[in-house]
């Protein structure tokens, strides 16, 4: 009786770790670490279809067939669930290796697999992946076993589900549905940080604003449905064109706005002469005819112009922009400062 | 004379054949109540749907009637199914159960290799050869 008492505690503690786990990874850690405390087993493996990832948490001494004969086994109850088969040479496999045996005692090299648990990771009828608990040895595994593995899947699985709604969510939250780059909520919540990082430690921080000349043209003549078209192509466009730490969002209609992070005011010129260059040779797609377009930007960047908050260094860029539309268009524009003294 | 002898015995033959399709059907769907009670416990609820719901639907083809069982997280019900089998032949409900069980079981193996039938077999299988009793005594 008192055994059950502490592996029920173990459980409820393994499911609590569970619920509070924030990515995939953080619950196989969380069950990994907790389930040798209720099972002997030489391999726990998660098989997360999206990827597809086989995330396992293993004997340090488990030999390299042993984790393939696991992998195989869990595609392959996957398969007999209904779902559609898995490469095995295309799983991302990520593999943790810890000590689960007793000191003295490592797996044979040659060790098989003899038994196993593996139920569907199965929320609201889905089926998003499986779990599996594996040993060398046979008849490993009881019927409390598969009942306490089975709270521990539904757990996961509910955890799971509750990760795919929260990053729908997020991504609508944070992507603009037309051009797939971040909208406008996420670039000023991005800038405030990015600000405060730059005024704290001194850095360089550019802000690139950009506008599609005579857009307005492309939506009359060519119709809206091509107008869109033309967002989305330069969204691909700019996100080309910028480093991986660049933040490139829509800044609504035909305005986009890019954070350049440590960026001096050199190197974002150079940014945007190359987008704005790349757009003028780009011939866009507009139904049967090739739409030739270009682009105004202007640059305001941080500590250069002073700015004393993240409004002003937008301000300063829009200004910079405005100039550059007036100066003819199809150029790029630094703030100057006495742009300013003009306000 | 002869012709209401067969009349009798035909009615009476339809009689035995209602008469054993209602007992199998009972037989089946205790069975499978049962079956429900024991796996939940192992497995839970959820898992068990949607093991039933795969089962039903790979024997679906073959065994239409299958499809009127209904299943849930609160259990399964057999209510519509019985009401069409009753005038169907005792060996072809029997067929289409069997069939049913023998891919839950092998689902089951699946899943967790004997655990589960090892805590299945005791209760099943007499009542599988109780229903093999009766469809042969026919």
């Amino acid at each position: 009786m008192r055994l059950i008492f502490k592996n029920l505690n173990v459980l409820r503690s393994t499911i609590n770790a569970i619920g509070m786990s924030f990515e995939i990874q953080e619950i196989v850690e969380s069950a990994g670490t907790n389930l040798p405390n209720l099972f002997d087993f030489s391999s726990f493996g998660v098989l997360w279809k999206e990827g597809p990832t086989l995330y396992l948490y293993q004997e340090e001494s488990c030999p390299p067939s042993f984790t393939e004969e696991v992998a195989k086994n869990m595609i392959s109850v996957l398969t007999i669930l209904g779902e559609e088969s898995v490469d095995v040479n295309q799983l991302n496999l990520q593999v943790e290796k810890r000590r689960l045996k007793p000191k003295q005692i490592l797996m044979d090299p040659q060790a098989t697999l003899k038994s196993h648990l593996t139920l569907p990771l199965a929320a609201e009828g889905e089926i998003s992946g499986c779990i599996s608990l594996n040993s060398d040895q046979p008849n490993a595994f009881d019927a409390q076993d598969l009942q306490f593995f089975s709270v521990i899947g539904y757990q996961m699985a509910a955890t799971l589900k509750h990760f795919q709604r929260f990053s729908s969510i997020k991504n609508i939250a944070i992507y603009d549905t037309l051009t797939n780059l971040y909208n406008r909520r996420y670039f000023e919540e991005r800038l405030g940080v990015e600000v405060k990082k730059a005024f704290h430690s001194g850095s360089f921080l550019s802000l690139v604003m950009l506008d599609i000349d005579h857009f307005k043209k492309v939506n009359d003549t060519l119709g809206h449905p091509v107008g869109d078209q033309v967002l989305c192509e330069i969204g691909s466009l700019l996100k080309k064109s910028v480093r991986k730490k660049d933040t490139v969002a829509r800044y609504g209609g035909e305005e986009f706005i890019l954070i350049l992070p440590d960026a001096n005011l050199d190197a974002s010129f150079m940014i945007a002469e190359r987008i704005r260059r790349s757009v003028e040779k780009t011939s866009f797609e507009g139904g049967q005819a090739q739409i030739n377009l270009t682009v105004s930007i202007g640059i305001s960047n941080v500590p250069t112009h002073r700015a004393r908050s993240k409004e002003e260094l937008v301000k300063m860029a829009d200004l910079a922009l405005y100039e550059a539309k007036g100066g003819g268009r199809n150029r790029v524009c630094v703030f100057d400062s006495t742009q300013r003294r003009t306000e | 004379m002869e012709e209401k002898v067969d009349v009798v015995s035909v009615a009476k033959e339809d009689k035995k054949e209602k008469w054993s399709a209602d007992l199998v059907l009972d037989l089946y769907s205790n069975l499978l109540v049962e079956i429900w009670e024991i796996v939940s416990a192992l497995l839970g609820e959820s898992i068990l749907e949607l093991i039933f719901a795969l089962a039903i639907k790979k024997l679906g083809d073959k065994y239409p009637f299958l499809a009127l069982m209904k299943v849930s997280e609160e259990g399964i019900s057999l209510d519509a199914l019985k009401e069409h089998c009753r005038n169907m032949a005792p060996i072809e409900i029997h067929r289409g159960f069997q069939g049913l069980i023998n891919h839950l079981f092998h689902l089951f193996s699946a899943l967790a290799e004997g655990v589960i039938s090892r805590e299945l077999f005791p209760k099943v299988l007499p009542k599988v050869r109780e229903a093999e009793r009766i469809i042969s005594q026919k």
